[in-house]
């Protein structure tokens, strides 16, 4: 979800009205919007806008539109949208893009002086959009030109590397676009996108001119827009047609709110496409949805009459038609994001706003309750404090250095399988615990100088790799404790597990010796179930040993056992 | 009582003997700590810790003070004791080698007894001096034929102090002169004897101390009992038995105790509340497929929230089996077309081999979505207290990994504003909070989708969660088609308030005073 940074001023203007603070705050949750931050001073607002299916709301113009359309109690007039049929200027699209990048969009806003809040504003929105709603670039890009210099028809063409030269923004000496992929930083930063390309897109007037450089980089001579000047093309390329198109219905609107007259361009393809070879821009393309007052008022709890329900979707943007039962709802062309009634049914409720709705408890009678695993854990830690121990709850990422270097394991062993992760940010976080005793260890390494002995357990989840299930891997409950003082022993803990086994009334203390490179030889045991089933092993106990506290820089002698709960039950 | 009584009643039984003694004394120097030990019957050591004390009460008062010089055996005198001096052995080696008809060298001597360097040659000077040996040629030492009065008197001494350290002027002058060249000093530490400055002090009754010793022996000197033991409960013997009185303001000793973990406390009170509010629990697995955690949730596989930058991978294995029928391929037309949920769908490929796509669970959602695919009940209410993982930078406000509140409620009677009921019965029960404001939300899997903000008592204006009825592209390719509520709650604020912390680190703090010291919530 995008934050985008506004002038008070300049929203003021959109708005046409001057906005109390107060206002503001009512206003704001139309647009799904929250302040972060104000500066009095400057008149910044930085608001963040949640809704990643509206993109037109990123932006001071989008945000003033929903706005003005509720205090309006209807939407403005684009009355560029019905504009006459006839020529238009075109932009012509090369054979061989459709494996490329295969859409483009444009169109034209004359008449409409830039001013500087305007431009910052401009740049802000092509950004936004291209970096969130784009996928950084990859599904769309957009570039504003100044109009005047162009020749139509724009030709949409593809060139090979060193084809082509032109200036690109930022730079003096003009570039081909294999230096432009090599040595500017946008090219640098985009050219992935590009990757495996032998010819590159590229946009170019009637006269050769080069415009941009699609999605890397504008030219700097036609492509580079200052505050004062007047007339601008709007392009957008990208591989989803209707993204394509929205984004350019959403610049056409800024434009418009801002005092420009729209032209549409006309984009000409030699290969099919879900709208027409020619296919004019802006361009309203979203169906109109069919929704019935019944389901609407069911699902707001709310007996809503037809004519409240038209009002409250007019005065939310939306052109409504058809019977009063059966209503014909379309969005404005700057969205596209209706998929569901649900989608209908959620802006009635927003555009009467949530607080109209007074809450009822849901009365339906359940019945509450833990897990099986979850009352075990309770029960085990319930009788870890009677015991005296401390209970501890750690981070379940963890290293390989805690996991298993510090604990005299080598990769390979058993006691080491555990589960990686492929894209770990660090080596302080790249597997999950395969057991707890680390994290306890984690804690006495950093508590000698509380005073002992030290008690510790912890009742937490750790995961194994294991064939045998849907996800390959398995998420287990342990009871993991730890015992650190001088006297600190084998015997002792094994009276406390004793004990724990006799009060579970598990006859799970039946141990059997093992060697284990994390313990004192001879001075270890796995701990082992006698069921109906056979025997099965759910645990560990032993003294740790000296090397291993070596590595930890713990200078008590250590004991412990770990205890998987899940086969308890 | 009068204040001299109840000082008598306050004083330890070792106070009251050597009360006693003073009193009975008719020396009008006062007594010495071990005159007070021989009279009263209690050890010198006792003895000296009860005046301690009765100084402080104000009960005894020192008379004198006169430092005396006190001769004991170093740790080297008592092994000469044992195993005599360099000077006998010396003459004793030479003896026997002279009657054996054998020579000894400097050598041979320090090693046959085993003396150090610095001792042999000390003890050969003395022995030169005194004209006991001489040196031939080639370093042979001969018997010169003298006795040594030195060794004699020196053997003698040992043996004498051995049986307990004297005072110096005890000793004639002759020996005291022999002491102080054989006593340990800076420089010389391996020498037998130790001269210690001892102070001799003299106890007297001050006059307080005077009348609580009367009014002992008025009242009598009653044996005061320290512990309460099971022989006198037997014996019946505590019916005659005075129990002293303790100092009771002391402070105690820390002991090592068993609590909960403060984080827990926070967490079992959640877990409370939700099970009081007809709550069932539900549990999932920690890795989890791309299919449970992102697809169900209709969050479209080119969402941006599904990128590594926000999810973490499994390494190995990198993918689940299958994903069971019919919820792929309802799920799957659910994205593409919308199937027959209603919807348009998000009108892409979806790509059925990336639902098996393993992940660290990243939202407890996942759990829910897995709940409503395993036949809930219907009206049902779940929650669960999940551990999730995001791909974040860790600092103060983001951990690792953290535990996600959340849950779902299905019936039949579910709409929009019993959602908002639940919400405000989470606000007043979890948050206490009578204050509260709904405002519109967005989450891929519900619509309409709302934020819960309330009036922290402490905290002021907080979000404390976020809800929304599941889409029907959540639930219907589940195979649910009763109205369902997603609820979650971001208690993490809440909790880092109630346990006083800054860090959200420090809800799984390692460090162990912290987690001991940590209050309890009430």
């Amino acid at each position: 979800m995008p934050t985008i940074s506004i002038n008070r001023k300049d929203l003021d203007q959109l708005l046409r009205r001057r906005a109390t603070d107060k206002e503001l705050d009512a206003w704001l949750p139309l647009v799904k919007g929250e302040v972060k931050d104000s500066d009095a001073a400057t008149g910044e607002l930085r608001i963040e806008l949640q809704d990643s299916n509206r993109p037109d709301l990123w932006c001071v113009e989008g945000i003033a539109r929903q706005i003005r359309c509720k205090l309006d109690g209807k939407p403005g007039a684009y009355a560029y949208m019905k504009a006459a049929k006839g020529k238009r200027d075109q932009v012509l699209v090369e054979k061989g893009l459709e494996h490329v990048r295969p859409f483009i969009g444009a169109c034209k806003a004359r008449g409409y002086k830039v001013t500087a809040e305007g431009l910052t504003q401009l740049i802000q929105t092509q950004e936004k959009l291209a970096d969130i709603f784009g996928r950084k670039r990859r599904t769309i890009s957009i570039g504003v030109y100044r109009l005047r210099p162009i020749t139509f028809p724009v030709s949409y063409a593809l060139v090979r590397p060193e084809e082509a030269t032109f200036r690109p923004l930022g730079y003096d000496d003009a570039m081909s676009l294999r230096e432009i992929l090599e040595i500017h930083p946008k090219g640098q930063e985009y050219a992935p996108i590009l990757a495996g390309q032998e010819r590159l897109p590229l946009l170019r007037d009637a006269q050769g001119a080069v415009l941009s450089f699609p999605p890397i980089i504008n030219s700097r001579d036609i492509g580079e827009v200052r505050a004062g000047d007047e007339d601008l093309f709007i392009e957008v390329t990208g591989t989803d047609l209707r993204m394509v198109m929205l984004a350019v219905n959403i610049f056409a609107a800024n434009l418009h709110d801002r005092g420009a007259a729209i032209e549409p361009v006309d984009i000409v393809y030699p290969y099919k496409t879900e709208m027409g070879r020619t296919v004019r821009m802006p361009q309203a393309f979203g169906r109109p949805r069919t929704v019935t007052q019944a389901e609407i008022s069911r699902a707001l709890g709310t007996a809503l009459s037809a004519r409240e329900i038209r009002a409250s979707l007019v005065s939310y943007g939306y052109a409504v038609a058809g019977s009063d039962r059966s209503l014909k709802v379309a969005l404005p062309a700057y969205r596209n994001d209706l998929m569901h009634s649900v989608d209908v049914i959620e802006d009635v409720a927003i555009s009467r706003g949530y607080h109209t709705f007074g809450p009822i408890m849901p009365s339906a009678f359940t019945v509450g309750g833990l897990s099986r695993i979850e009352q075990l854990s309770d029960k085990v830690r319930e009788l870890m404090l009677g015991f005296g121990f401390q209970e501890i709850i750690s981070n379940i990422l963890g290293s390989r250095e805690d996991l298993v270097a510090r604990m005299r394991l080598s990769e390979g062993h058993p006691a080491a399988h555990r589960i990686e992760i492929e894209n770990a940010m660090s080596q302080s976080i790249e597997c999950l615990r395969q057991w707890v005793l680390p994290s306890l260890l984690r804690v006495e390494t950093a508590s000698s100088r509380s005073f002992y002995p030290h008690l510790l357990f912890e009742v937490g989840e750790v995961a194994v790799p294991d064939p045998g299930t849907e996800t390959g891997t398995r998420t287990e409950v342990r009871l993991s404790a730890l015992l650190a003082h001088a006297g600190a022993n084998f015997s002792e803990t094994h009276s406390y597990l004793a004990l724990l086994c006799y009060y579970l009334n598990k006859p799970a203390d039946h141990l059997a010796p093992i060697e284990h490179p994390s313990f004192i030889e001879g001075r270890v045991a796995r701990i082992e179930l006698v069921g109906a089933g056979g025997t099965s092993s759910v645990g560990l106990i032993g003294e740790l040993h000296p090397e291993v506290l070596e590595r930890w820089q713990i200078t008590m002698p250590c004991s412990m056992f770990e205890l998987t709960l899940d086969p308890l039950l | 009582m009068s204040g001299v009584a109840a000082l008598a009643e306050s004083l330890h039984p070792h106070e009251v003997k050597v009360a006693a003694a003073l009193d009975a004394s008719p020396d009008k120097d006062g007594l010495t700590d071990e005159d007070i030990a021989r009279h009263s019957g209690i050890e010198v050591a006792q003895a000296g810790a009860a005046l301690g004390r009765l100084q402080i009460k104000g009960l005894v008062s020192i008379l004198s003070e006169v430092t005396s010089q006190i001769v004991s055996l170093s740790d080297t005198g008592e092994r000469y004791f044992q195993r005599y001096t360099p000077l006998v052995r010396i003459i004793s080696a030479l003896r026997a080698a002279a009657n054996a008809g054998a020579q000894l060298t400097i050598k041979d001597i320090q090693q046959r007894e085993e003396l150090d360097a610095a001792e042999l040659s000390g003890a050969v000077g003395e022995l030169k001096q005194e004209g006991v040996i001489r040196i031939a040629a080639g370093g042979i030492v001969e018997l010169a034929g003298a006795s040594s009065p030195t060794a004699e008197s020196l053997q003698k001494l040992i043996q004498y102090v051995h049986e307990g350290a004297k005072p110096l002027t005890e000793f004639a002058h002759a020996e005291q002169t022999l002491i102080a060249k054989f006593a340990q000093k800076r420089g010389k530490p391996n020498e037998p004897f130790r001269v210690d400055d001892r102070v001799a002090r003299r106890f007297g009754l001050t006059e307080t101390g005077r009348a609580v010793a009367q009014q002992i022996r008025k009242e009598g000197v009653r044996e005061e009992v320290a512990r309460l033991t099971p022989e006198m409960l037997k014996d019946g013997s505590w019916r005659s038995a005075r129990f002293r009185k303790y100092a009771i303001g002391l402070n105690p000793a820390r002991i090592p105790a068993g609590k909960k973990h403060p984080y827990r406390e926070f967490l079992d009170l959640v877990k409370t509340k939700l099970t009081a509010m007809g709550f069932e629990e539900m549990r999932g697995g920690l890795i989890e497929n791309e299919f449970w955690n992102m697809d169900t949730l209709f969050m479209p596989q080119f969402h941006p929230a599904r990128e590594t930058h926000d999810v973490y991978f499994v390494k190995d294995p990198t993918h689940s089996a299958p994903i069971r029928e019919p919820f792929l391929t309802q799920v799957a037309q659910a994205h593409e077309n919308g199937g027959k949920t209603g919807s348009s769908g998000w009108n892409y490929t979806f790509d059925r081999m990336r639902t098996r796509r393993l992940v660290l669970r990243s939202q407890g959602t996942a759990v829910s979505a897995r709940t409503l695919a395993a036949a809930p009940k219907v009206p049902g209410k779940y929650f669960s207290i999940a551990r999730c993982f995001r791909y974040d930078q860790v600092d103060a406000t983001h951990a690792p990994d953290f535990f996600q509140v959340e849950g779902i409620v299905l019936g039949p009677d579910i709409n929009f504003r019993t959602l908002l009921g639940l919400l405000t019965l989470f606000a007043r029960e979890v948050a206490q909070a009578q204050e509260i404001r709904f405002t519109p939300a967005y989450f891929p899997f519900t619509e309409p989708s709302v934020e819960l903000h309330v009036r922290h008592p402490r905290l002021g204006w907080i979000e404390l969660g976020g809800a929304g009825l599941f889409r029907p592209e959540v639930t219907h390719p589940l195979g649910i088609d009763v109205p369902v509520i997603a609820w979650g709650l971001g208690l993490d604020r809440m909790a880092m308030v109630a346990l006083e912390i800054h860090d959200i680190r420090d809800l799984f703090s390692g460090d162990l005073e912290m987690i001991r010291s940590k209050r309890v919530q009430y």
